[in-house]
């Protein structure tokens, strides 16, 4: 029951047309739901929806075309930076961005990711990280922390067996080309013991949108990762996600400006 | 839940409740507890989340806190009163 | 007054034949015996001769090189990459993804040896690969097979030309002997077309915007989606069978070869009328759609013998058989390993078919 409302309003924050308002296929409290926000706030910002194209990535993002309302193309999974490696390179006009999953950017698509990134390439790529393949119902990722249960590591991941937990921003942040290579915690984050949560996730992650953005028009190659949470493979509630991915994943995968060339941040 | 007294509501924020999941993330973040979820069932099965302009901690101030957490774009839209 | 001639080897003729074909974009990785396409290439990039050649790049690999052209491609230009057997066998799942999304563009397979990595010789076992669709799913492309030189110059513009009229990946089927062999030829002179892409995604204008997609959950969305890729198949088929004939019109005995062995089975040809043989050649110039209608209108007339001749152990054979409708014997003449069969060969069997 909606508290009756009398008087002149303005919309503060709405609709936008970027978004196509089609309902999600996203599993509840998902941050891929957030990050679609996210985006399409800032093509707005940009008044940029005419000159976008858009990845579908393969992963829970395999779908991003219902969302977000510009030009799309499927690429196959792992090799959306070369996609649009050829993109920019016969428009380089263009705005293009792909979301990908830990599966798609950290191991399938570790090569195309890499050398676009170290070529510098204007594109920009959206790490959702939430540390195991989601779409595929819950398997163990190169980002999956020692000792997480999933469906192929039902004892546990041994690292031993398995190789280290890959580091996608600093892998990246250790190459000369790329330009800009953030990493936020965009879960909302438990605040100590009171039932409070902060958005500041969201706030971050707004600007690091816009930046890596503004970056790819300035010509440089960007790169945000975005610490995330699975509940429905984890098997835990929402907000059991959020507390775990804090605890855990953001030690694992601190955020923070990695790098900055263009020193985007500042301005 | 304030009572209606005459005093207008300096700002509210419209819930597309059909596309609601129940998350609860704007419920955790908004700082006067504007939002709770609803007793009753949406169409997909979910207990959508309400608006309440006077919440248990104060009255909304259209921080915009929710509509930036909301995976499921279910806080459509931030509204405040014009100047 | 004699066309002035260039004695250029085949894989060089493939890649100025794109260039003057107007080709945009060229995404490389070197496998031998196709690396002279990319080497020419990366010479004459950035030469005022070919303005429309703005782009060439060389990737970390062959899935790299065929997503690139993808991209390329998903705006309207067109874009080119070449490759041989094991690079071939990467790209297929860029080119099932392409074919379901209707993009157009060129890949070129100069087949060598194999399988695995084989050797550098010639051999024409990628056919089914290439013709069956070497990808997962079921969809085609157009594969055109030169058996010249000169071919191999003119190619790259009826490739582009029938991958944007069609709106589908083209192939180019060499065998390695091709593609290292040098002959004299005449560039041909090429009008560079210009092709309408209103499917091209390159940015939304205002409410339409464009999607290349190959995901269509939804059952009847797949259906629909697969049972018009059949029909632009049906309508390639009907429309752009080519293939070409040696002396057929009064032949009793009728070879069946594609790529360097056509050549070869000509030759074979020449030697069997000498001896009174009444030997003839249907060379296949696309493989895909299969030239069936001329192979059957030889049987229809009364051909009761042909002999198929590949580098492989038996590939293209079998659309003969079919082609052929069992109204005529099929024999088969095969050489491994990177061997080319001697004509000497290829006409002791033939007699031996005669008799």
């Amino acid at each position: 029951m909606q508290d009756k409302a009398t008087g002149e309003y303005e919309v503060k924050l709405g609709r936008l047309p970027t978004l196509t308002g089609k309902p999600t296929h996203y599993c509840a409290g998902c941050e891929h739901g957030v990050l679609t926000r996210l985006i399409a706030n800032a093509i707005e910002e940009l008044g940029a929806r005419e000159k976008t194209v858009m990845i579908d990535s393969v992963g829970c993002s395999v779908l991003a075309h219902e969302y977000i309302n510009v030009d799309a193309v499927q690429s196959p999974h792992g090799r959306a930076p070369a996609m649009m490696t050829g993109i920019k390179k016969v428009r380089p006009d263009l705005l293009v961005f792909a979301v990908q999953g830990d599966g798609d950017a950290v191991a399938i698509g570790l090569l195309e990711l890499i050398y676009a990134a170290s070529r510098g390439a204007p594109i920009t790529v959206f790490l959702v990280n939430n540390a195991i393949y989601g779409m595929t119902g819950g398997q163990m990722a190169p980002t999956t922390p020692a000792g997480m249960v999933t469906t192929t590591t039902p004892r546990g991941r041994d690292l031993k067996d398995t190789g280290p937990v890959m580091d996608a921003s600093k892998l990246l942040a250790g190459l000369e080309g790329p330009s800009y290579v953030k990493r936020v915690f965009l879960p909302v984050t438990p605040m100590g013991s009171t039932d409070l949560y902060s958005a500041r996730g969201s706030l971050e992650g707004a600007k690091s949108v816009l930046n890596a953005f503004k970056v790819q028009l300035m010509g440089g190659f960007s790169f945000v990762e975005f610490v995330s949470t699975c509940s429905v493979n984890w098997k835990m509630s929402v907000l059991e996600s959020k507390r775990y991915s804090f605890e855990v994943l953001a030690k694992l995968f601190p955020p923070g400006l990695y790098v900055d060339k263009m020193g985007v941040e500042k301005k | 839940m304030g009572q209606a007294s005459g005093l207008v509501q300096k700002s509210m924020v419209i819930v597309d409740s059909e596309v609601c999941k129940g998350c609860s993330l704007c419920v955790v973040s908004c700082p006067q507890k504007n939002l709770k979820l609803s007793e009753s069932l949406n169409r997909i099965g979910y207990h959508p989340v309400e608006f309440h302009y006077h919440g248990e901690k104060g009255d909304c101030t259209a921080c915009g806190l929710c509509y930036w957490v909301c995976p499921d774009f279910a806080i459509a839209e931030v509204r405040r009163l014009k100047q | 007054m004699k066309a002035e001639t260039e004695f250029v080897k085949g894989n060089e003729a493939l890649a100025l034949g794109a260039l003057k074909a107007g080709m945009n974009a060229y995404f490389a990785y070197p496998i031998t015996p196709s690396s002279e396409i990319p080497e020419t290439l990366a010479k004459e990039f950035k030469s005022p001769e070919y303005p429309e050649f703005k782009i060439f790049l060389q990737a970390m690999n062959e899935l790299e090189a065929i997503n690139m052209v993808i991209g390329a491609a998903s705006t309207g230009a067109k874009a080119m990459t070449a490759t041989s057997g094991p690079g071939f066998s990467l790209k297929q799942e860029g080119i099932s993804y392409a074919a379901a999304m209707e993009v157009p563009f060129l890949v070129v397979d100069v087949n060598r040896a194999g399988p695995g990595l084989g050797n550098l010789g010639p051999e024409q076992s990628d056919y089914n690969q290439a013709t069956k669709g070497g990808g997962h799913g079921g969809y085609k492309t157009i594969v055109l097979a030169p058996n010249s030189v000169q071919e191999m110059a003119a190619f790259p513009a009826l490739g582009f030309s029938l991958a944007f009229k069609h709106r589908t990946p083209v192939l180019m089927l060499v065998d390695a002997f091709l593609g290292q062999v040098k002959e004299d030829i005449v560039f041909p002179k090429i009008a560079q077309e210009k092709f309408e892409t209103p499917w091209a995604t390159t940015g939304a204008r205002g409410a339409e915007r464009h999607l290349l997609l190959s995901l269509h959950l939804d059952f009847e969305d797949q259906r629909k989606h697969a049972e018009h890729l059949k029909s632009k198949y049906e309508e390639i088929d009907m429309m752009e069978q080519r293939s070409e004939e040696y002396l057929t019109s009064d032949a009793e005995v009728v070879l069946v070869a594609f790529g360097v062995v056509s050549r070869l089975c000509r030759r074979a040809v020449n030697e069997l009328r000498a001896k009174g043989i009444r030997a003839g050649l249907f060379r296949p110039v696309t493989l895909s759609p299969f030239p069936d209608k001329g192979l059957k209108s030889l049987a229809d007339r009364g051909i009761k013998k042909f002999v198929v001749v590949e580098l492989n152990v038996g590939q293209m054979v079998y659309d003969v058989k079919l082609a052929v409708e069992g109204k005529g014997s099929v024999d088969f003449i095969y050489k491994l390993g990177g061997f080319l069969p001697t004509t000497a060969e290829i006409v002791h069997r033939v007699e031996m078919v005669s008799r």
